[in-house]
């Protein structure tokens, strides 16, 4: 089954979905339009003989921000010279251009079929929770309680969403943009 | 403080007309030391395999009496290869205090010394010597397994000169570093 056939037959079931701007190598990356799309789609996948959730994960799109936590300026070339033009974005990184979102990733591989759907969810940076996969998928556990450490989405109906990686004192989700760490008291 | 050995017949068949030497145990105390360090086995990030190159037959250790220990309790070394991380500050502290006395550290590579690399990171102790007593440290990311071995070399220099006079000096004054407690 090729990308686009694939591709066909998902549409054909959830119309808003779409192909994502930056594809992920030759597999097929779709973008949800909106949350409430996920379940469904996920569990349709999962009927249809994509039964195993590989990834988890998600990026943080604001811009660099300094090393006070400000933002710095969209877009923004360290390596420009002042007064220069700006050069012209090459096609990855006009497909991710910096804005306030978090870009959450699921990666849904068939076994039986070998093939691997890439779905990109874009949500608001804060107070914004995503459904949890983990009523469908077990592997899903863990890799949200990563990503909720780690950046600070909230999965609702996640029965265990705690910390993971990061030690108790460390305050915030470290891969944040905007994250500033508060001393421990391992730092001076 | 001397003593006297009978048996030591390598030594004293040498010496002109003599069965006997006498010298100082702190002399005799620190050769065993010196010649047997054995350092409690853990690695923590890529040190670690320079580490385990030392100890393989090309490089050998083993000619140094260094013979890695899988238990902190059997332990006079402890080499720090590798980042540490906060997580990981908290057990390390813990091995290091089940080594019996007198007890040695090694601070190897860059992250260990001062955090290396990851100094502006969230998640990475500033230098292992935060939370134990360094006795040498490698430069180096990695540090060549000779390296390891020459910082080895310096610390048999250092426990040389150690000696066993009590009451006048702790334990980690007597060894030379800094007491991070004082």
């Amino acid at each position: 089954m090729t990308n686009d056939e694939m591709f066909a037959k998902i549409q054909a079931r959830f119309p808003k979905l779409e192909k994502a701007a930056g594809q992920v190598k030759d597999y097929l990356t779709v973008r949800l339009a909106a949350k409430e799309d996920l379940l469904p789609l996920a569990k349709w996948l999962k009927e249809s003989s994509f039964d195993m959730l590989e990834t988890v994960t998600a990026t943080d799109q604001l811009g660099p921000v300094d090393m006070k936590g400000y933002i710095r300026q969209m877009n923004f070339n360290p390596f420009l010279p002042e007064g220069a033009t700006p050069q012209i974005v090459s096609a990855p990184t006009a497909a991710y251009p910096y804005r306030p979102v978090m870009d959450l990733l699921y990666v849904f591989f068939s076994v039986s079929e070998k093939a691997r759907v890439f779905v990109h969810l874009e949500i608001a940076r804060d107070g914004v929770s995503v459904p949890s996969l983990t009523p469908l998928f077990k592997s899903a556990d863990w890799q949200e309680r990563e990503t909720f450490d780690l950046l600070g989405i909230r999965f609702e109906g996640h029965p265990n969403l705690i910390k993971i990686l990061t030690p108790d004192f460390i305050q915030g989700h470290p891969l944040r943009k905007d994250y500033v760490h508060v001393k421990d008291r391992f730092d001076e | 403080m001397a003593m006297i050995l009978e048996k030591l017949p390598g030594l004293t068949k040498g010496l002109p007309g003599g069965e006997l030497l006498l010298t100082t145990s702190d002399y005799f105390i620190d050769l065993g030391r010196r010649q047997s360090m054995w350092p409690m086995t853990f690695g923590l990030a890529c040190c670690a395999i320079e580490m385990m190159a030392s100890y393989a037959s090309r490089l050998d250790f083993d000619r140094m009496g260094v013979i890695p220990r899988a238990s902190p309790r059997q332990a006079d070394v402890m080499i720090v290869a590798g980042t540490v991380c906060k997580k990981m500050a908290d057990p390390i502290l813990e091995i290091y205090h089940q080594m019996p006395e007198p007890r040695f550290v090694i601070s190897m590579g860059s992250c260990a010394n001062c955090g290396g690399p990851y100094y502006d990171s969230y998640s990475v102790l500033k230098g292992v010597d935060r939370i134990v007593p360094v006795d040498v440290y490698i430069a180096g990311c990695p540090p060549r397994p000779e390296a390891l071995q020459y910082a080895v070399v310096k610390l048999q220099e250092k426990i040389a000169k150690m000696s066993l006079k009590k009451g006048l000096a702790t334990v980690q004054q007597e060894k030379g570093s800094r007491d991070i407690n004082a």
